[in-house]
């Protein structure tokens, strides 16, 4: 029994008034081509944990999506821009996901999460319980980063691939869209 | 005549380089460089050897054209450090869940009896539920489970959770009620016993369930039983959020921890008090049996431990054996250390009450004589060890402009406050407790585990970064950048340390890690050095004090002669940071001392 | 769907948690053979390069530039690309024709008639060229040494172990990079304490390498990175030119130095240009070649997982380790990362490098346990030191290990630590204890060691840095704590910069002191009973394993 994702353009993306709001980029075939992560993670899931995250904090949330590019700190320090609060997440479809501040250069973060084989749901939620956290002015610890030194041998050349795949899905120029989201149980029809 | 004067302390070495003709000394150099060795000891010709070419370099001057070395009468000095609980607390039964999730959900008290999540659908129309629900239950249907027992009728009151998930299952109730969660060990919620749940708003704290009447009223009790849970009551003052389930015997207790007694000897007899008294009790004991001779801890308990390392390393030093080594100070500092409650069911923390203990040990047996030959083996030159450290202090404290006699010397170490007295004979006394205790407070009173960082935060002021442009200085102020601040610094409290800005890794506000930081520096120097001068000042009455000269390392730091200051204010002392020879700061006295006096004997000088 | 037992233990074996993937040409995704790479060609007008592999000199970018100016020699250029692709190739297997004269040859060669050479080749043709043309005589090792904690003295303690054992160069690097001087004293000193002559270097942020190198604190430097397009580069803020620079830098204190590259490393950062992994790197080595560095580490590197991933991958990184001796280039031929989940695996990768030998077979063995490999772990570690040792005997080839008997190991690493706490203690360093010695001479990783004090250790790294310590300083405070002759070895190895036999290629420094490299131990294989090939003394050193039955008494064996 999974959940399923669908995501409604609702226009170009504005920025966002409320400083209470955390904004989440998602990457060009983040739940569309594309609809789970490196290790399977429904996107429905990955999304829906960010925003559980959030909300869990008192913040809201909103999503759009970037479409011109692949790179995920330009996508994260784009939906930092638009953010209300100055603080964004990115996250690309294999899940490497950052967390940005939109004062910040674009080669900076708050916190990056390369390794998107070792994040689990929970570690989503965290990322997105931080995201609200640095948005409400706190100083959350940084989300523990996991490592693992055969990670390498298993997924270096499929991370690879899967990021040379999702740069097809970039329109140059295109403008960043708002996105209603819905997450719904499959059986549920 | 080129001299150099030689100050071995605890961590640093000093040295001024002089030129000794007729008129007054004329004064051509300073250097400092790291101790090496423990005080007294030979290891610390390489040390002084270091100052003194570096002070020659600065003088621009050569070894060779040195007359004379000299060199303090160094005592050693040392000090050992030791912190132990004495208080836990324990929850026996399952009682109470009273830590403080970041974020509870919804407010208010709800009371009813413990029901597992699964259970919710087996209860009927009109009960009275706290709902316990448990891992691996998604946010989603815990909310759907509750409106569907709401709507038959079912009072859910309240919830506790396993998961951060309260928000996200308050903002899917029907209608809301308080939960609690992130109760990690939830499994140990005693079903069917009655509970009382309760949340306050943000930014306000429970009231009754940190009420002990307030229990009282919730679960009806009698006088005998309200007496009993009045300790969980006082558990929870302060939360934003608690939980309290009753229990047949259930019980918070406040243990003791035996640490162990210290024994006292003083010229005027001696004196046991018990660690676990407190801070207060064990330096009442002190002052009356000042000064101390000796001290012993309870052999096999924390204080025999500790007291037995100093004595250890101190005999080892000195090569004498264990029992002639003398404690001649101790000073107690009361501490409270974050510690997980024993028996908890969400690995809540308790400030446990604690004790810190620093003790001295001071000889007089520094094989100064086998230190001066080495260090003239090595430069090629007359070495004198000449003049008691105090009196050299206070020589070269009286190089501070505006300062007379009688005058007072208060020099703030790493390991002992020192003080000395020039009125006639110079009259001084070494305690323990200085600048490393403070550090050891400051990093078991934030939890931090982490001495670097306390040592950091003991040193520099503190910043909040508001955003990567603007920093909120602890006063209050507000500082601007053009250039942003480093990202791990961005909403952090921040130091301010030499080399730039170190984000503090952890949830406490920029107020709290200051009162810390101010209140052991109180806790150590203030009381310190009001012990001190009480033990030098003439029958033992400040007022008697003319000037105080603030010396040594811990007096460059950015507070503490203030609050030394404010302390002293009341005596009407004039007390500030010395400033040897006008240019020197706190620094360097010992080694001006010794050429003072050396000038000051011409016919030997001549010779 | 119904699985059979054997597809359930298939499926369960670890070579199905490594990652493969199918070729895309058009990204990059391939290891040698792509549709996309350049036809070879070359034109030359008075003495420049004006066109290469199909491409103007208008066109160039700066490492087709970079190439065409420093790495071709235009004058034999023509006449060497006149040569078919299977015709070099030829010279490169038969042994009869000498290394010498191929280098001759290849000196002419574009990226792309390199790639055309190779491409014809299979690996065992590959090795047969390798064996002929790496420049020394005599195969070497080099071995990583550093800590979780990054511990001094399990640094140096592990060095002197991986010396002892063998290996003639060792590297280490830090968790925290102010930990840096610690460590390279750390490891300079163990290294000397158990094998005179073993050269050492800490890899770092480039400034602070050099830095050190100066001061004498390591011994050679070769994290010096190159990559193979124009935004690659870029993105390190790096030209051809400024790599050159920094090389000079090195040279100009007699320091032995190499550079470093890999195949996969462009795809991986998404800026591959739709060439090949192999045709990339190729370019990286004619980079190394005209910057006149001496050597290169190469052989994929840190991108293993993506050559590894395509089919023919392995065999594209054997390759680039033959292309970089064939241009007369030392090379350190990777097997120094984490590659397979499978043993077996991890064993044929390494094979091509191991039976033809190359100047340095791994690039970075673990010294340590891999939990404690701060370049996120190697393709062998402590534990497989007895199977090298079995297979360099069963095979009688020299992979430059040899089997130690654990007194000896036990004695060696203790003496480092002592060593490093006298060293510490003269340069007052914060103590190592007894009971620091104690544990490190017996652990296996920093798990077992007790805690240094962090605070005392980054504070005297930054003093070490300030007070101006150098090579030197180490060896006043070897000779004052009575370790004369591991002072006299440091003393040697620091004189090696005044005399520059260390920037010759494929230096290394013997047990006793004497300078190895392409220059006085040229490689001399020319066919079957030539070369090198583990003999005497040495061999017999291989013949020794942990359990061996002995032969004279084999009844005192049977218990």
């Amino acid at each position: 029994m999974g959940r399923t994702l669908s995501l409604t353009e609702r226009g170009p993306a504005t920025p966002g008034r409320h400083s209470d709001e955390v904004v989440i980029g998602i990457s060009p075939a983040f739940g569309a081509f594309f609809s789970k992560t490196i290790v399977e993670l429904p996107h429905a899931e990955v999304l829906r944990e960010l925003l559980a995250g959030i909300e869990e904090q008192g913040m809201r949330a909103r999503v759009i999506r970037y479409r011109s590019g692949s790179d995920l700190a330009v996508i994260a320090h784009t939906a930092a821009r638009y953010s209300g609060s100055g603080i964004g997440v990115g996250v690309l479809s294999r899940g490497t996901t950052m967390i940005h501040q939109k004062q910040l250069l674009k080669l900076s973060n708050l916190e990056l999460f390369p390794q998107a084989p070792l994040l689990d749901l929970e570690t989503f939620r965290k990322v997105g319980r931080n995201a609200a956290r640095y948005a409400k002015g706190e100083s959350p610890e940084p989300v523990p980063a996991r490592n693992d030194y055969m990670a390498r041998p298993r997924w270096q050349a499929k991370a690879a691939l899967l990021h040379i795949k999702e740069t097809e899905f970039v329109t140059p120029r295109a403008e960043p869209v708002e996105l209603e989201v819905a997450i719904s149980l499959a059986d549920a029809g | 005549m080129l001299v150099v004067g030689v100050d071995i302390g605890n961590s640093t070495t000093e040295a001024c380089v002089a030129e000794l003709g007729t008129g007054p000394a004329v004064y051509l150099g300073s250097a400092l460089a790291r101790t090496t060795g423990v005080k007294g000891t030979t290891e610390n010709v390489h040390g002084a050897e270091r100052a003194i070419r570096a002070a020659l370099t600065e003088a621009g001057r050569g070894m060779d054209e040195l007359a004379t070395v000299l060199v303090n009468e160094a005592t050693p000095v040392i000090s050992g450090l030791a912190m132990e609980t004495i208080t836990e607390t324990i929850i026996t039964e399952s009682t109470m869940i009273g830590h403080n999730p970041d974020t509870p959900g919804g407010a208010g008290l709800g009371v009813g009896t413990c029901v597992a999540f699964a259970e919710l659908p087996g209860r009927v129309a009109g009960e009275e539920v706290v709902c316990v629900i448990g891992t691996g239950v998604d946010f989603e249907d815990a909310a759907a489970g509750i409106n569907a027992a709401t709507a038959r009728g079912v009072v859910v009151t309240a919830a506790v959770v396993c998961a951060d998930d309260a928000n996200l299952i308050v903002n899917r109730l029907g209608r809301p009620v308080p939960v609690v969660d992130e109760v990690t060990l939830i499994e140990r919620v005693p079903l069917g016993m009655r509970a009382a749940v309760e949340v306050a708003e943000p930014g306000r704290t429970i009231r009754t369930l940190s009420n002990s009447y307030g229990i009282a009223t919730v679960f009806e009790l009698d006088a005998e039983r309200t007496r009993m849970i009045a300790p969980v009551a006082r558990a929870l003052v302060g939360n934003r959020s608690a939980v309290v389930v009753r229990t047949p015997a259930g019980d918070v207790t406040d243990r003791r921890i035996p640490a162990g007694s210290l024994t006292l000897h003083g010229e005027r007899g001696r004196r046991t008090v018990g660690i676990a008294e407190g801070a207060e009790a064990v330096m009442a004991t002190v002052r009356g049996i000042a000064p101390v001779i000796d001290a012993h801890g309870e052999p096999g308990t924390h204080a025999g431990g500790m007291i037995s390392q100093v004595r250890d390393t101190m005999s080892e030093l000195t090569a004498s054996p264990v029992d002639e080594v003398r404690i001649r100070d101790v000073l107690a500092v009361d501490t409270f250390v974050p510690q997980r409650m024993t028996g908890g069911l969400a690995g809540e923390f308790a400030l446990e009450n604690a004790v810190a203990l620093a003790a001295m040990v001071r000889t007089s047996q520094g094989p100064m004589a086998l230190l001066a030959e080495e260090l003239r083996r090595a430069l090629g030159v007359e070495v004198r060890v000449g003049g008691v450290e105090a009196d050299m202090a206070v020589l070269g404290a009286l190089t501070t402009p505006g300062t007379d006699r009688p005058l007072a010397v208060l020099d703030l170490g790493g390991g002992s406050t020192d003080a000395a007295l020039a009125a006639g004979q110079v009259h001084s006394v070494h305690l323990a407790g200085a600048g490393d205790l403070v550090t050891k407070l400051i990093d078991a009173e934030l939890g931090l585990d982490d001495t670097e960082l306390a040592e950091q935060l003991k040193q520099h002021p503190l910043a909040k970064a508001e955003s990567f442009f603007q920093l909120r200085m602890e006063d209050g102020t507000v500082r601007f950048r053009d250039e942003p601040l480093p990202t791990e610094c961005f909403a952090r409290v921040v130091v301010l340390g030499e080399h730039g800005f170190l984000p503090v890794p952890t949830s406490h506000p920029v107020e709290k890690i200051r009162n810390v930081r101010r209140s052991a520096k109180h806790r150590v120097f203030v009381v310190n050095a009001v012990r001190a001068l009480e033990r030098i000042a003439p029958g033992g009455d400040l007022r008697g004090l003319g000037f105080v000269v603030v010396l040594g390392g811990s007096a460059l730091d950015f507070e503490i002669p203030d609050m030394i200051a404010e302390a002293l204010a009341p005596y009407g002392i004039v007390c500030g940071t010395g400033n040897v020879r006008a240019s020197q700061g706190p620094r360097n006295a010992v080694a001006t001392g010794l050429v003072t006096a050396h000038a000051a004997r011409p016919a030997e000088a001549a010779r | 769907m119904r699985h059979s037992k054997r597809t359930e233990i298939l499926e369960a074996k670890p070579v199905n948690l490594d990652g493969f993937v199918e070729e895309w040409p058009e990204v990059g995704m391939v290891a040698m053979d792509s549709p996309y790479d350049p036809e070879p060609g070359i034109r030359v007008e008075q003495g420049t390069v004006v066109e290469m592999d199909g491409k103007p000199r208008a066109e160039f970018d700066f490492i087709d530039q970079f190439i065409a100016d420093h790495a071709i020699d235009a004058d034999i250029a023509p006449e060497a690309m006149a040569h078919s692709a299977e015709h070099i190739a030829h010279l490169l297997i038969d042994a009869t024709v000498s290394r010498r004269a191929v280098l001759g040859v290849v000196r002419g060669l574009t990226p792309a008639k390199l790639l055309a050479v190779v491409k014809t080749m299979n690996v065992v043709e590959m090795m047969m060229a390798l064996q002929k043309m790496r420049a020394r005589r005599t195969p070497s090792n080099q071995a990583h040494s550093t800590s979780a904690r990054d511990n001094p003295v399990q640094i140096a303690a592990d060095a002197a172990e991986a010396a002892l054992r063998g290996f003639r160069e060792l590297e280490t690097t830090l968790g925290v990079v102010r930990y840096a001087p610690l460590a390279a004293i750390a490891l300079q000193v163990g290294a000397q304490a158990a094998r005179p002559g073993v050269l050492t270097q800490c890899a770092l942020e480039e400034a602070t390498e050099l830095e050190l190198g100066m001061r004498g604190i390591t011994g050679y430097a070769e994290t010096i990175s190159v990559y193979g397009t124009e935004p690659v580069f870029c993105d390190g803020d790096d030209t051809p030119w400024s790599k050159a620079f920094l090389a000079s830098a090195y040279a100009s204190r007699g320091i032995k130095m190499r550079f470093t590259s890999g195949t996969g490393s462009e795809v991986q950062m998404g800026n591959a240009e739709g060439k090949s992994m192999l045709y990339l790197e190729i370019r990286c080595i004619l980079v190394t070649k005209g910057a006149g560095v001496q050597g290169l580490q190469n052989g994929s590197i840190s991108c293993i997982g993506v050559p590894g991933a395509v089919p023919a991958g392995i065999r594209a990184v054997l390759a680039e380790n033959l292309i970089a001796s064939t241009v007369d280039l030392e090379c350190a031929s990777g097997n120094d990362q984490s590659f397979s989940h499978s043993d077996m695996r991890r064993t044929a990768r390494l094979l091509p490098q191991l039976l033809p030998g190359t100047d340095f077979v791994c690039s970075g063995y673990s010294g340590v346990p891999n939990y404690d490999n701060m370049f996120a772990g190697s393709n062998l570690d402590p534990e497989d030191y007895d199977d090298w040792n079995t297979i360099q005997r069963d095979l009688q080839v020299d992979g430059a290990l040899r089997h130690v008997p654990e007194e000896r190991i036990l004695a060696a690493r203790a003496h480092a630590a002592r060593a490093l706490q006298a060293v510490f203690a003269h340069l007052e360093l914060p103590p190592v204890t007894d009971k620091e010695i104690e544990a490190v001479t017996y652990a296996h990783g920093s798990q077992e060691l007790p805690l240094r004090d962090v605070l005392e250790d980054l504070k005297a790294a930054q003093s070490v840095l300030d007070r101006g310590i150098t090579g030197l300083d180490i060896v006043k405070g070897l000779e004052a704590g009575g370790f004369t002759e591991v002072a006299e070895s440091l003393l040697t190895v620091l004189r090696q910069r005044i005399s520059g036999d260390l920037l010759h290629t494929s230096a290394i420094l013997t047990p006793e002191m004497e300078t190895l490299s392409a220059v006085n131990d040229a490689n001399d294989y020319a066919g079957p009973g030539t070369g090198y090939r583990p003999s005497g003394q040495r061999w017999e050193e291989m013949k020794r394993l942990r359990h061996v039955v002995s032969a004279s008494n084999p009844e005192e064996e049977v218990s």
